[in-house]
């Protein structure tokens, strides 16, 4: 009798390479979303209806650059990775040049990416 | 030179999970994967089971992951691999037979499900029903797929749910859609807007990478996407 044999880990290890990469990172940007609104409306129902403590120490971890900085490298990543995938569903003809244009996504990333950690930094560096 | 074969055994008479067993083979650099798996075979373990047919890139039957990707051992050479071991697991997303073989049902009940095949109910002419060369190099790229299930199992849309029809089958639906001859372009197009067609496809880009043959698996997919949503096949 056949035997079914996968796993996940199996799964993870397959080198698809960059293509591949990018749809794990977007996968995880949308979990990470998942979990920042899911903290930050559990902690206002706290804060609000009870003003419990528990909410507060919430607050304080997803508003601490720790959580903030991946947060918004999966936020802002996500959201250009999906550009592009609109992109490429709209015009099949782009899917030729899918690796060129991960590229682009890279070129772009990176400034906004760094603009929000200079502001993560500025906000540690003035102390608000 | 001396090579290290990593294989992934399973048998499903002995085994309760499958595990990895490593070989030492006389190669040269020029032999393929599947050179040093018949050398194994002859030489030391008759036992190792695996899938082989043409042995030359056309019949698709010793598709498997060598080196952690989708290829064909038969057009695999050593000198490509690099240095180190060379690890050779069966393909992922289908039930595992034993060893190297998986159970290929699945991903021909996908295949069958596409209508891979000419529908044209219209009287043929006297001699043959004629295409332009413009009208045939429309889906020239989708006719090349021999069917080794290295792009369907290469897909983690396909590995996290095996109902998804999987990129060859579009890719032969495609092959059909496309041409000017066939009449059933809107019934293969409505197979494939349901639930478990082309809309489960993420453009993770795998299955072109893992194409043997090197079709535009993606962008025959995409294709179809922008034919189902305008509901034009220009």
């Amino acid at each position: 009798m056949a035997s079914k044999f996968q796993s996940w880990w199996q799964g993870v290890r397959y080198r698809g390479g960059g293509p591949m990469i990018t749809w794990m990172l977007h996968r995880i940007g949308g979990l990470a979303m998942v979990v920042f609104v899911g903290m930050h409306v559990f902690a206002s129902f706290l804060t609000q209806q009870f003003g419990s403590g528990l909410g507060t120490t919430l607050n304080l971890i997803y508003q601490s650059p720790y959580f903030q900085a991946p947060l918004y490298f999966f936020v802002i990543f996500h959201a250009l990775n999906g550009l592009r995938i609109i992109l490429l569903d709209t015009f099949p003809k782009l899917l030729e040049y899918q690796r060129e244009l991960i590229w682009l996504q890279w070129i772009v990333f990176i400034p906004i990416y760094g603009l929000a950690v200079f502001f993560i930094l500025a906000q540690i560096v003035s102390g608000e | 030179m001396e090579v290290k074969v990593k294989i992934l055994r399973f048998n499903p008479e002995a085994d309760k999970r499958p595990h990895y067993q490593t070989f030492c083979v006389d190669a040269e650099p020029t032999d393929r994967v599947l050179d040093l798996l018949e050398k194994i075979k002859g030489y030391q373990d008759g036992s190792l089971a695996f899938r082989r047919s043409c042995a030359h890139g056309i019949c698709g039957s010793d598709a498997m992951r060598i080196n952690g990707m989708n290829r064909l051992a038969c057009k695999t050479l050593v000198k490509d691999l690099g240095r180190g071991t060379i690890v050779v697991e069966p393909l992922l997303g289908l039930p595992l037979i034993k060893d190297l073989i998986v159970d290929m049902d699945p991903f021909f009940e996908h295949y069958e499900s596409v209508m891979p095949y000419l529908v044209n109910d219209e009287p043929p002419p006297l001699k043959e029903r004629l295409q332009s060369p413009e009208e045939r190099a429309r889906f020239d790229d989708t006719t090349k797929c021999i069917l080794c299930a290295a792009c369907t199992t290469a897909c983690p849309s396909f590995w996290s749910n095996g109902r998804y029809v999987g990129p060859a089958a579009i890719v032969n639906a495609h092959r059909f859609i496309f041409d000017s001859r066939d009449r059933a372009a809107a019934e293969r197009l409505r197979i494939l807007s349901n639930q478990f067609g082309v809309y489960r496809c993420h453009t993770i880009f795998n299955c072109t990478l893992a194409c043997p043959r090197e079709i535009q698996i993606t962008k025959a997919i995409g294709e179809v996407k922008k034919a189902i949503a305008t509901g034009s096949l220009e």
